[in-house]
This record gives structure tokens, sequence and C-alpha cells, in this order.
């Protein structure tokens, strides 16, 4: 497959996309009973155990709900209050900040390193446990423990940062810099996206590159016209759930900024502030509107997202039939 | 991708010099990126009191005592116990989790039928929600079902594909794949399942170990399900062991905690190391392409 | 499938609103019976409980206990769920700000009515009589109790060239220490004074004042929290107590466990805690008061065992709460670790030594000047607390002015104690 075709296939991909045609429906007419034989352990699984919870927490969230007394109907009122609540913007604030400042750079550091470790070298194996490992430590309180530590006062990183002329006081208790401490938790913690990147990168047949190779094409030309197109799919669902799980990003915060995200509120994500509704007020039915809100807010986010992704996301299977 | 280029047999003096400066290159970042996790390390040596707030690296005075702590059984229950209920639980997740979700994404990824659009609307939607508001209502089904203080509700959702972040992680490798393979085979008098069982799944493969890993940590690392759903300390997985060790009214001891954290990384690195091959040779699809 | 859920919560709630689960037959016959015993903390704790559970089963062998434990916040957040989905323990653990909250919503069993026949209260030391107590219905038994008290470093304050404190020092002395100790050693003088609801409430008391009142409003105004938030701010501001941003970074340990202040406010069965931490040598000594006649302190419950309205066992679940308050055994295995033990035969019973044996004389020597124990804190002031930590430590900040502070608490207080 020549770079011509490749870009062939794609238009072809876009052109089809959101296409209803009648030929569609002409081939392969068993589908049918096929996919839901195929999809019954999730049906059941969504109806059993998803769909129920989900609905009943869209109720509760129409509810004043503390847990114990039966639920008692009150209308809009939680997803009115939402708007007067200072910490409930603060939350919204606090997150919006997050989620654009970890995504790219978590994304495109994973990238990186996914694409330093997608060779065949020496002791690759190791290497790529070496830079999942942070990850693999999860949320934990040994990670609040080391991760303040490395960003106290007189810390390596303060340190380093006063070398250089700034001097924070340690960003651990700097209520300006604690939510940058977590996006660097974050990118820390890139083993996720990466795997997935490296699992991507697998999947671009080798023949593209020496094509390419062929034709002269530098580096940075193959990464742009070969690479990123070809892993696009996977760049998407990176995009995708590493936004999603930005907006809701809970563990690592809750160890390090409890639930009153310290220091001074600066790192009372939404999730936090929900789960503080929820579990510590026993307001169930505030943090339920809160978590319907959120739906609503990311769900948005992430329509938009497959909107635009139609115009650059290429499926190599896709040049007849697309959702 | 530098190396894979190279033609085989022409391992040049340049080639080598490349390749030292590779490594180089990548243990400096390393280097970075490993600090805070010898720092655990490390600390796991120092007595317990001297680990928060501490700045320095190494120990002063090494000791053992923190992972000696650890083999005091609690309530009869020794750290083998939990590392066994944790291995359980992660191994079983990773089966039920791979099946279930590898046949929803086929569904989803290469069948047509009605409502497809739809249904995946909403398991993307499943995504969205906190799942601190669902824990309530879901909590009430399995305490009706009488299943509450069994691994059943740790596994039920694995079992049933609920995990949506997996099976679209899956959809994006299948709809990757050439679909004149299926095709090909289907006109050869294949059935969906041979397709799927024959084709689909040995391409996706990198899809599918990418899955088991990712399952098998959020499992070794889960919290909030085994806390709410289990009761019998003898049931218990590592991250309820972990808490054993902090209570901030009865007192905390970060040794034994850092320790056994320390202790319970090692069976996830195995089976990442383990499992992480299957990554370095993807399938390559040329040769079935033609 | 999610009106089988919302008609479930109705259900599982209006269940938990009847009366007792028994039902029919003689609540107070003990019967075989197994009880499902939680509780919050760590490893060292469940060793003990453990031993006293073996023991209790021992003497009552038709009572088999299950137990399950948690740290204390997770503990919570999974107590939560069980008695929202009916399913709450037979026996638990319980907070004393937490105690109003689940016994407003009908989750806890009124153990009045196993008094004297399989619960025994009669030994519980005087400051902790009707602890636990609301309405005229007895939700919680307390198994341990505090008191506020000053921890510091002796050491420090010779250093400074200045008195250790005595019985009658002043608010006012408590703020020149702190100062002259940070000035002369440069260590500073205290911890987050501004930021302890504790203290607040101790100065209350001390004026014959409440924090909360008998029904539940505050017990104090705007004015009285602009001083208390003033004073400790220009604690703040002279730097005599712990900057806010160096007491962030080294939670969750405490200061005086790292050898970062010379003394702080508390409650004083957290000596123990502090002790083993710090490097130096650490003393319990007597609170500052401007009122001599009243010395403010209390014996607070640090902890109660409630049984849940739903248990099928109340008798037995008494029975066994009966046994952790009295059994002298059971003083003598849990030492301390419960706080003090609350009955006078479980205290001659435990072995206290080093730390501990100090804060049994402090609060041997309290003994007759403890005042009342104020009535459980009313719904939601746990919220409360959490709100004025994080006032506190705002103003610390100094994002926030004083009144700011004080504005911001008031509304958060209505909010959370109007409803």
């Amino acid at each position: 497959m020549s770079k011509a075709t490749m870009t062939a296939d794609r238009d072809a991909a876009v052109r089809t996309t959101g296409s209803t045609g009648p030929r569609k429906r002409a081939r392969l007419p068993g589908d049918g009973m096929a996919g839901y034989l195929f999809l019954s352990p999730w049906l059941i699984g969504i109806l059993l155990l998803t769909l129920g919870p989900m609905v009943t927490s869209l109720y509760l969230s129409f509810t004043d709900y503390d847990l114990f007394n039966s639920p008692t109907w009150i209308g809009l009122e939680n997803y009115e209050k939402m708007f007067s609540d200072p910490r409930w913007l603060r939350s919204v604030q606090v997150t919006a900040v997050y989620v654009v400042l970890a995504v790219p750079i978590k994304l495109a550091a994973a990238l990186a390193v996914a694409m330093l470790l997608n060779s065949k070298r020496r002791g690759q194996g190791f290497y790529r446990a070496a830079f999942y490992g942070p990850s693999l430590i999860g949320g934990s309180v040994s990670v609040a423990i080391v991760w303040k530590m490395m960003f106290s006062d007189d810390s390596v990183v303060d340190k380093l940062l006063l070398g250089v002329g700034i001097d924070t006081g340690g960003w651990a208790g700097n209520p300006d810099y604690s939510v940058m401490m977590l996006v660097l938790l974050a990118v820390w913690q890139l083993g996720a996206p990466m795997v997935i990147f490296l699992a991507g990168l697998k999947q671009v047949p080798r023949e593209l590159y020496e094509a390419a190779e062929v034709d002269g094409a530098g580096r940075w030309r193959r990464f742009r016209s070969i690479t990123l197109p070809m892993i696009s799919s996977v760049v998407f669902f990176n995009l995708l759930l590493e936004t999603i799980n930005s907006f809701q990003v809970f563990t690592s915060a809750y160890v390090v900024g409890g639930p009153n995200g310290q220091p001074a509120g600066s790192t009372l994500f939404y999730t936090i502030y929900l789960f503080d509704r929820g579990f510590g007020d026993y307001r169930m039915g505030y943090a339920s509107a809160m978590a319907w809100m959120l739906l609503l807010g990311v769900g948005l986010v992430t329509v938009f997202l497959f909107r635009t992704a139609r115009g650059w996301v290429f499926y190599s299977g896709d040049s007849g039939d697309k959702r | 991708m530098r190396q894979r280029v190279a033609a085989p047999g022409k391992a040049s003096g340049t080639d080598r010099v490349r390749s030292v400066a590779w490594h180089v290159g990548v243990l400096l970042l390393l280097a970075v990126v490993l600090y805070p996790i010898v720092w655990v390390l490390a600390a796991t040596f120092k007595p317990s009191d001297d680990i928060v707030g501490s700045l320095e690296l190494l120990p002063s005075e090494v000791t053992t005592a923190n992972y000696d702590r650890l083999f005091d059984d609690v309530m009869g229950v020794g750290i083998g116990q939990f590392f066994w209920n944790s291995a359980v639980l992660a191994v079983l997740s990773v089966v039920g989790t791979v099946a279930s979700s590898a046949l929803a994404a086929y569904a989803f990824g290469r069948l047509r039928f009605r409502g497809r659009t739809v249904m995946f609307g909403i398991m993307i939607s499943t995504l969205l929600l906190p799942f601190h508001v669902l824990i309530i209502p879901q909590y009430i089904v399995f305490q009706n079902l009488d299943l509450v203080d069994t691994y059943v509700p740790l596994l039920a959702g694995k079992f049933l594909a609920s995990e949506a972040f997996f099976i679209f992680l899956i959809v994006q490798f299948i709809r990757n794949l050439p679909r004149e393979l299926d095709e090909s085979a289907k006109i050869d008098g294949a059935n969906h399942w041979r397709v799927f069982w024959d084709i689909i799944l040995p391409l996706c493969r990198p899809a599918l170990i990418t899955t088991a890993i990712f399952t098998f940590i959020w499992s070794w690392n889960d919290f909030f399900g085994p806390l709410i759903y289990l009761s019998t300390p003898d049931k218990y997985p590592l991250p309820l062991a972990l808490q054993l060790f902090i209570d901030e009214t009865s007192g905390s001891d970060f040794g034994a905690l850092m320790a056994m954290s320390m202790l319970a990384l090692v069976p996830v690195i195995l089976f990442f190391l383990f499992f992480q091959r299957f990554l370095v040779e993807g399938v390559s699809t040329q040769g079935l392409k033609g | 499938m999610a009106a089988t859920l919302v008609a479930a919560l109705a259900v599982t709630t209006a269940a938990a609103c009847g009366d007792s689960g028994t039902g029919s037959g003689d609540e107070t016959k003990v019967g075989p019976a197994t009880l499902r015993f939680s509780w919050w903390g760590n490893a060292e704790r469940a060793e003990l409980m453990q031993k006293a559970i073996d023991l209790f089963q021992q003497k009552n062998p038709e009572i088999k206990v299950t137990p399950s434990f948690q740290e204390f916040e997770a503990y919570w957040q999974k107590m939560a769920t069980e008695t929202a989905g009916g399913n709450a323990p037979d026996v638990l653990q319980m907070d004393f700000a937490y105690i109003r909250e689940y016994s407003d919503r009908k989750a806890l069993y009124d153990l009045k009515k196993q008094d004297g026949k399989n619960l025994d209260l009669g030994d519980l030391l005087p400051g902790l009589k009707g602890a636990g107590e609301i309405d005229g219905k007895l939700y919680g038994v307390p198994v341990g109790g505090n008191t506020w008290g000053y921890i510091y470093n002796p050491a420090l304050f010779t250093q400074a060239g200045i008195a250790e404190p005595k019985e009658g020092w002043t608010w006012d002395d408590y703020r020149k220490a702190m100062a002259t100790i940070t000035e002369k050693t440069g260590v500073h003088g205290g911890g987050n004074y501004v930021g302890s609801y504790y203290n607040l409430e101790l100065q209350l008391r001390q004026e014959g004042g409440l924090l909360y009142t008998e029904d539940g409003k505050l017990g104090f105004d705007k004015a009285r929290l602009a001083k208390f938030f003033g004073e400790g701010k220009q604690l703040v501001d002279a730097k005599s107590a712990l900057p806010v941003e160096k007491g962030v970074q080294i939670k969750p340990a405490h200061a005086l466990e790292s050898d970062l202040i010379a003394g702080d406010l508390g409650w004083d069965n957290f000596m123990a805690r502090y002790d083993k931490g710090a490097k130096a040598e650490l003393k319990l000594g007597p609170v500052p008061n401007d009122h001599a006649d009243k010395q403010g302190q209390y014996l607070k419950p640090s902890m109660l065992l409630s049984v849940s309205q739903k248990s099928e066992h109340p008798a037995a679940a008494a029975k066994l709460v009966s046994f952790m308050v009295n059994d002298p055994e059971v003083g003598k295995i849990f030492g301390a670790n419960r706080g003090l033990p609350p009955t006078n035969a479980q205290r001659a019973a435990a072995q206290l030594e080093g730390p501990l044996a100090a804060v049994a004389a402090y609060e041997e020597g309290l003994k007759d000047k403890f005042g009342k124990t104020p009535p459980a804190p009313p719904k939601g002031a746990g919220t409360l607390e959490q709100a004025f930590i994080r006032i506190a430590e705002e103003l610390q900040y100094g994002r926030i002015s004083v009144d700011e502070a004080v504005n911001q608490f008031f509304t958060e207080a209505e909010e959370t104690l109007g409803s």
C-alpha cells in the first residue's frame, strides 16, 4: 500500500462518514441476530447492573436524599443550587484548568515514550516496565507521601527551581502550584496511554515506512504522514478517554489533597466535591445532580470530539462502512 | 522506528553509537521518572518515624523492621491470604473482561444490527457518570440478591462487559483491520464465530493484551469495590490490607505501609513483564492483506 | 429495574423507621445469634479486638461474632452505604460527631430497652454517664474517653528561658510563650491554633458557653468568631504558629511528631502517638484559661458502641457492648487503645505505661474539674467542622480576610444546620 492509496482510503473514509446509503443494508444480511448474540453479555450487564443504578441516580438528582430516609422529590432545586454554590463553581474551575493542562501534556509524553520504546533494542521489556512502574502503584497513600515529599520546601524539585531563580516555597503547600503538582503526577503515571500507543504502533505495517524511506521522506515527515494517520484511531481513543478520565480525576487528588482539596481548596476537583457531598455530608441527591451535570458537560465534549474525529481519524477497515 | 528500517546485517559503527546513545538517553529519563519509586523503596528501610516529611533519599540507619511487621497475622489472616485473594480476583477479572469485551467489541466494530448506534452511545455514556453515585443503587441490587460479602459483585461486571473502556479500545483496533479479510473468509463459508475466532481475535492481540494488563492492574489496585462489598477480613484483597497500617485516629505505620506497597508491586510488575512481550511482536497485517 | 431500585430505597429506609427488627417476642432474651461487629482502626486495634472477641465468645458460647474493620474515613463510607442498603452491622463503633447523624435518621437502636438487663451502665465514669443519650434515648455507650490538653516539648521552654505552663496560665500567657519561643529558639511556638474547632469550643466553655446549644444551634455569634479568627491570624502573621504551607506539606504527619513546633493543644491521648514519633521528650500540661472558676474541659467519649436499629439480635448485641465496656480483662487488653477505659473496673485493670500513664494521671488530676459533657453535636456537625478547618486554612493563606471567613462560616452553618 503506497502513500497514494492510503490517502485514497482515507478520503473514502471521510466521504462515507455518516452516510446511510442503501448499500450498507444490502451486505451481510445475517448480521442482525449475530450482533445481539455477540453483545449478549454486555446487554445483560447493562440491563442488570448499569442502567438501573444510572436511572436511579438520575431520579435521585431530583430529590433530597440523605442515604437513610426515603428520597423526597424536590424537582430542579439541586440543579439550581449548584450555580450559586461557590464550592461547586470552584470545583468546575479547578477541574477545567486541570483537564486543559493534564490531557495534552500527558498524551504527548505518552506518545513520545511509546515511540522511543517501539523499537527492537535490548532490554525493551525492562524499559517498558520501568516507565509503566509509576502507574502500577496507583493512587495509594504511599504515592501521596512521596509526591508531597518531591514538591516540598527544600526538596529536589524546589532546589532545582531555586537554581533557575524560581522560589515557590514548595509546590505542595502553595495553592498556586498544587494543581500543577497533580498534573505532573498524572504525567508521571502515563503508563496506560503509553501501552495503548505501543499497541497501536504495532498495527502500523512496516512496509509503509520502507516505502517512505525509499521516497526520501525524513523522520518528521514519516511521523506526520504515516505514523500519525495510521494510529489516529488510537490517538482518538486516548484523547477521548484521557479527557473523560481527567474530568473525573479522583483517587490521586484525594490522597494528596483530601476531601477539602488542600491546600486552600486549590485541588477541589469536581468528583472530590461530589464525593464529599454524597458521603461526607450525606447529600446524595445533590451529589447525583452534580454527577448528571458532569455527564452533560463531558457528554458535550465527547460529542464534540467524535464530530471532529470524522475529519482526522482514519480506520483502515472502514472503507465501506462507518457508523 | 529507526532500527526497523535499517536493513538486517548492516550493523555499522554508527548504528552502535546510536544504540549506545539511545540507551544512555532512556536511562537518564528513567532516572528522573523512577526517582520517587526509588525513594519509596529506600523509605521502606528507614525507621517508620523517619519517613513522612523526610527529604533524604537514603536511610540514615537501615532496618528491615518494616518488612518484618508485614508477616504478623492480622486477626489470624496472614499476608499470603491477602496476596492470594488479590490474585484470584485479578485473574478472574482478566478472564471475564477479555472474553466479554472482545465479544461486544466484535459486535460494535463489525456487525450491523438495529439499535447499534444507540447502544454504542449508551455504552460510551456509562463512562461519563462518576461511579460514586452508582454505588448505593448497585449495592442495593447485590444486597437484595444476597451477594454482599462475596466476590460476585466484584466480578459480575467483569464477565458482563461493564467496562466500556475496554470494549471501546478493542473496537478501535477491530475497525483498523482490513475488511477484506473477513469478507474473503465469509465467501469461503465461515460464519461469524469463525471470523471472530480465527481472524479478528488473533489480529487484535495487542488490544487484548492491553486489556488483560490493565484489567489485572486495576483489579489489583481497586480499593473502593472491595471496601464496599467485602466485610470479612479473610476475604480482603491487598488494597484493603494496606489500610491496616493507616488510621488517623489510632496511629499510622508508614514504614509497614510503604513496605507493603512495594511488595504488592512485585506481582504486577511480573505480570506486566510477562505479557508485554506479546506487545513486542504485533501481528503484521501485511501477509494477510496480500 | 430503576423503579424497583427506587422502591427498594424506600422500603429499606421505611423498614428502618419501624420499631426494632425483632418484631415479636422478648427483646431482652438472649438466644443463639451471629453478630456482625464493625469498627475503625489499624492492625494493632484489630489484634486487641480479636482477643476481646475471643474472650466474649468463650463466655457466651451461643453468640458468634464476625468482625469487620476499616480505617476511619473508609469506615464511614462503608457504613453509609451499608446503612442505606439496609445492611448495617449489628454492633458498630460510633463517633461522637456522627451519633446524632445516625440516630436522627433512625439507624440506631435505643439501648435503654436493654439497660439493667443485658447492659450494665453502673460503673461508667461520671463524666461519661449520659454521653450517647439523645432525647431520653440511649444510642451509644462510650468505650473510651479523652479530653483537650496541651502537649509540649519542655526543653524548648527551658531554652527560651520561660517557665513551663502551669495551672492558671492564661491565653495571653500562651500567646506570649509562643512568640518568645519562636523568637528565641527558631522553632515555631505552636501549631494550627486557628484551624482547631475545639480550641474555640474550649474558650467558649471557659466563658460559660457551648459550641452548640441544646437545640442544635451555634453557641456563638459572629463577633465571637471574629475575635477567635483575629487572634489566630495574628499568631500566623507573627509566625509564632507553624506556617500553614508547612503543615500541609507534612500531612499526614503532625508537626509535634516531626519536631517542628514547641507545643500544641489537642486531645490528650494523642500524646502517645506524638511521643512515639517525636525525637524530643514531650509532656502533657494544663490548657490556658482566663476564667479560673471554669476549667472548660470535659471528658469526651472518644468512641462509642452503638447497636443498629435493624439488628435481629438486640439483646445479644447489648451483651457484647456491655462486655466491651465493663469486663476488666477487656480493659487490660486494650489499655488506652480506645482512649482511656470508660469504667472504673477497666481503668483499674488497664496497665498503662509511659506517655499513657501520663495521660491517665492527667485525667485523674482533672477528675473533679471536668464540666458536663455537652449534648451530642447536631446533625451536620461533622460537615461544619470540615468547613471550619477549610475556612481557617484559607484565612491562614491570606486568601480571605477575617470578616470574610466569619461570613463564610455562618453562611455554611445556616445551610448545614438550618435544614
